[in-house]
């Protein structure tokens, strides 16, 4: 599709966001709330006592954002499965060992959950949501976003090598 | 307007969850369809092969900030029916640094990673259990990061920060937006021999229209705008204004010393003042919150009871009260004058005032001394000096009235928490509900001007509080076995001394034990305070000479208590048997249902009918009495804190009295 129609799509998705929920789209909301979950069913009393997963109660997943990203896995799918766009692999440079691309994909998810935390948001919720409604903070972490993913890319380009 | 679901505070509901899956399978479906799916487009814009990234989320950015504004400009929307990200300057800008390395190594952020999971990819799958992952790293290590997570700026759009107006940031950033959309072209189609859109009739009327639509902002917003100030945000900055105007925004200092004094349970008093100066002196009952934390500290108050603040002077809780009301919150007050006019106004000693003070106000004057400045009240505040999470929540009760075992449970140990044990001593001492104190009832009671078993008057009954440890703004509950009026005679002792805050357990000590509660056989330790004697005699204490005028008066009903053999005279201990001529008999036992472990007050409902059957309406005139105003007590706790009955006496001396007075008619 072309991407500006995607843009068009995506912002008004967002809009109505704003009009109908009263807030912006997020994702990594729900991947911490379900990393929560997991840590409660281990050890429930441990979590329950922490300072930042025990704020979010017995039941981490009655949670809006929770459902959203439910949504998005399966908006997804339908999207996908409708367009011949699934198929199982490891996305990666012809040059590029799958357990190397993995690696990478790892250490960047723990950053990434990391980073969301602590700017509480992500690409979704900051750097769409909060741009949008002209938030300092969201701008600032957008930038920021940029900032260090061009500082930090000629180090792992390796892994894209045809 | 557009009541959001966050406006109606219903997130957290069934309907906002469907509605949130619907909302999150359209941004699936929107970002597969830009290509998302793919790790490889997606880390793209980092090595300037595919731009993508940059075109999607611009277009969405632009599109969705003029809807917003639009929405807002035509009233669809207000400020305070949207959620805003609140700023963290260190974090964020720390976070997103960290972010955009962990996204351009890894290829997906969260979003587009869900939706690469859903496309197949398996690095897709290994990123999202690493975001988890990193989401539990940052739990763990979250109690160390220190100020970075704590210093909230709350809510703070751009425009502001740079001081220009919502439109021309808007239009600025669109220019931005359709600037980069022209490089991103230019540099795909230098790099990769792509950017297929560069210099077409679609991306030249995509840009026109882009930014004619964000030019239209100026026009909307001036309308808007126009009549108030340049700084005005339409109607709330207006209703911000005429509230201000209209002086609804503050509270007289004799005001709130009233309220407090009273036991205002709905008060949030604030203290905005830096700690050490807190700690030095506040007014009793306050709680200090610096003013960046207040939006977050007081987000469970927001529109509930009443928030007043104070510093030395007016300026800066004036500032924090409009900054509140921005952020929606319509029950914030600042005190006029601030601390120093409070003092001025309502602590200065009489000796020292230059102008003639009334009689009235004087005792005023003691009474507010006596309560803000008792040295052993100021101690125990500041142990008592809470979290608003620490403190018991009284919101859901009504006081005075009953309590569940289950909310006391909760709410053990709490400071502020008096539980008092109306229990024969032994049966205190061989176990009791943690923090209780034994109290014999009997000592609250005595001869007062020849009569027998009259409750105390008000100086002794603050003695016996002092010694107990009971302070005026103390939670007192009572807990009593089977004999109810029991509990109901303290809160006569309670009612006289004007302390509010007090509740019966509901089933009392029976059902606690029942419930397999914790109990404990330890004493509690005890610091006496000095509790204030009211100013004037309790309204609610009648005299048989009261009494007898009220025979004749129609319209005045007197409900006489006691069993139905010692009201038609068939039983009496007392030199004559029968009842006050005219008196109404509701036997007190009636009201009490016994269950198979405890007894309780019948169902309210079913009271209500009973007593709507005997007496009129909620304001006339009773009188309650039986023979030494135990049981009668517990008839008035029913009328007056259980049924909302305004005009009810309580004829404490009873029949003991009536029938010992030979010229006291009887029938």
């Amino acid at each position: 599709m072309n991407p500006y129609y995607a843009g068009i799509l995506l912002g008004l998705v967002l809009l109505l966001s704003y009009l109908i929920l009263g807030t912006g789209l997020g994702a990594s909301s729900g991947i911490a709330r379900l990393g929560a979950y997991v840590e409660l069913l281990i050890a429930p009393t441990r979590t329950l006592a922490s300072k930042y997963f025990g704020n979010w109660g017995q039941q981490p997943l009655k949670y809006y954002l929770v459902f959203m990203l439910a949504g998005v896995f399966f908006g997804g799918l339908i999207s996908a499965l409708l367009s011949n766009r699934c198929n199982i692999r490891v996305e990666r440079g012809i040059k590029c060992s799958p357990k190397k691309r993995l690696m990478f994909a790892l250490a960047g998810g723990i950053l990434v959950g990391f980073a969301s935390r602590l700017a509480n948001g992500c690409t979704s919720g900051q750097a769409l949501s909060g741009s949008a409604v002209l938030v300092t903070g969201s701008l600032l972490f957008l930038i920021c976003v940029f900032a260090g993913g061009y500082s930090t890319a000629w180090f792992v380009r390796r892994q894209w090598d045809d | 307007m557009i009541e959001t679901f966050f406006h109606n505070g219903t997130l957290a509901t069934p309907a906002a969850f469907l509605a949130s899956l619907l909302i999150g399978i359209a941004f699936g479906m929107a970002l597969e369809n830009a290509g998302f799916g793919s790790s490889r487009r997606l880390s793209g814009i980092f090595y300037f092969r595919d731009m993508a990234v940059l075109k999607v989320m611009f277009t969405a950015v632009v599109v969705a900030m003029l809807g917003v504004c639009y929405a807002k400009a035509f009233g669809w929307i207000t400020i305070d029916n949207v959620y805003f990200l609140h700023t963290l300057y260190a974090a964020q800008i720390v976070g997103g640094l960290i972010f955009g390395a962990g996204f351009v190594m890894s290829g997906w952020c969260p979003g587009t990673g869900a939706v690469g999971l859903a496309s197949g990819k398996v690095d897709a799958l290994v990123f999202l259990l690493g975001a988890a992952g990193g989401s539990m790293l940052y739990n763990e290590v979250y109690p160390i990061l220190g100020s970075i997570t704590t210093a909230d700026r709350g809510v703070v759009f751009a425009y502001n920060s740079l001081g220009i107006s919502e439109a021309s940031l808007a239009f600025f950033l669109t220019l931005i937006a359709v600037g980069c959309f022209w490089g991103s072209e230019y540099i795909e189609k230098k790099g990769q021999g792509t950017g297929e859109q560069w210099g077409t009739p679609f991306l030249k009327t995509f840009s026109a229209v882009l930014i004619a639509g964000a030019f239209g902002l100026f026009a909307v917003a001036d309308q808007d705008m126009g009549s108030t100030s340049a700084f005005s945000k339409g109607t709330q900055e207006t209703k911000l204004l005429e509230g201000t105007q209209a002086g609804l925004d503050h509270i007289e200092p004799q005001e709130l010393a009233d309220r407090l004094l009273s036991g205002d349970t709905s008060i949030i008093l604030v203290d905005i003042r830096t700690p050490m100066e807190f700690t030095q002196f506040h007014i009793r009952s306050a709680i200090n919150i610096p003013v960046v934390d207040l939006a977050v500290s007081l987000a469970s108050h927001k529109n509930q009871g009443l928030i007043v603040l104070y510093s030395n002077g007016m300026t800066h809780p004036a500032q924090a009260h409009d900054s509140l009301f921005r952020l929606g919150f319509r029950n914030v007050y600042f005190l006029t004058d601030g601390l120093k006019g409070f003092l001025e106004t309502c602590l200065k000693p009489v000796s020292l005032r230059p102008e003639p003070v009334s009689h009235a106000l004087a005792s005023k004057i003691n009474a507010w001394r006596a309560f803000f400045l008792s040295p052993s009240i100021r101690a125990d505040d500041q142990a008592t000096n809470k979290n608003l999470s620490t403190a018991f929540d009284l919101s859901l009760l009504t006081i005075p009235g009953l309590v569940e075992t289950d909310w006391l449970n909760t709410n053990l140990g709490k400071p502020g928490l008096k539980i008092i044990d109306l229990r024969a001593q032994p049966e205190y001492n061989s176990g009791h509900i943690p923090g209780s104190l034994s109290l014999n009832l009997e000592s609250l009671r005595g001869l007062v001007r020849g009569l027998p078993s009259s409750l105390l008057p008000a100086v002794m009954l603050a003695e016996h509080f002092s010694l107990m440890g009971v302070r005026p703004n103390d939670f007192v509950v009572l807990v009593c076995t089977d004999k109810l009026q029991d509990a109901t005679l303290v809160g006569m002792a309670c009612e006289r001394l004007q302390h509010s805050r007090y509740g019966i357990l509901r089933g009392g000590f029976p059902k606690w034990q029942a419930e397999k509660r914790p109990l404990d056989t330890i004493l509690p330790s005890v610091e006496p305070s000095q509790y204030p004697v009211p100013d004037r005699s309790d309204t609610f204490t009648v005299t048989s000479r009261e009494v007898l005028t009220a025979i004749d008066k129609r319209g005045t009903i007197i409900l006489d208590v006691r069993p139905a053999d010692n009201f038609t005279g068939k039983k009496h201990d007392e030199a004559r048997g029968g009842h006050i001529p005219g008196a109404i008999n509701r036997p007190f036992s009636e009201d009490v249902v016994k269950t198979d472990t405890y007894n309780a007050f019948k169902p309210i409902d079913e009271l209500q009918k009973i007593y709507g059957n005997i007496i009129p309406t909620k304001e006339t005139q009773v009188i309650v009495h039986c023979r030494t105003g135990h049981q009668a007590s517990q008839t008035y706790f029913i009328l007056v804190r259980l049924l909302g009955y305004t005009e009810i006496k309580w004829y404490d001396a009873g029949w003991t009295e009536w029938a010992a007075k030979p010229e006291l008619p009887v029938e």
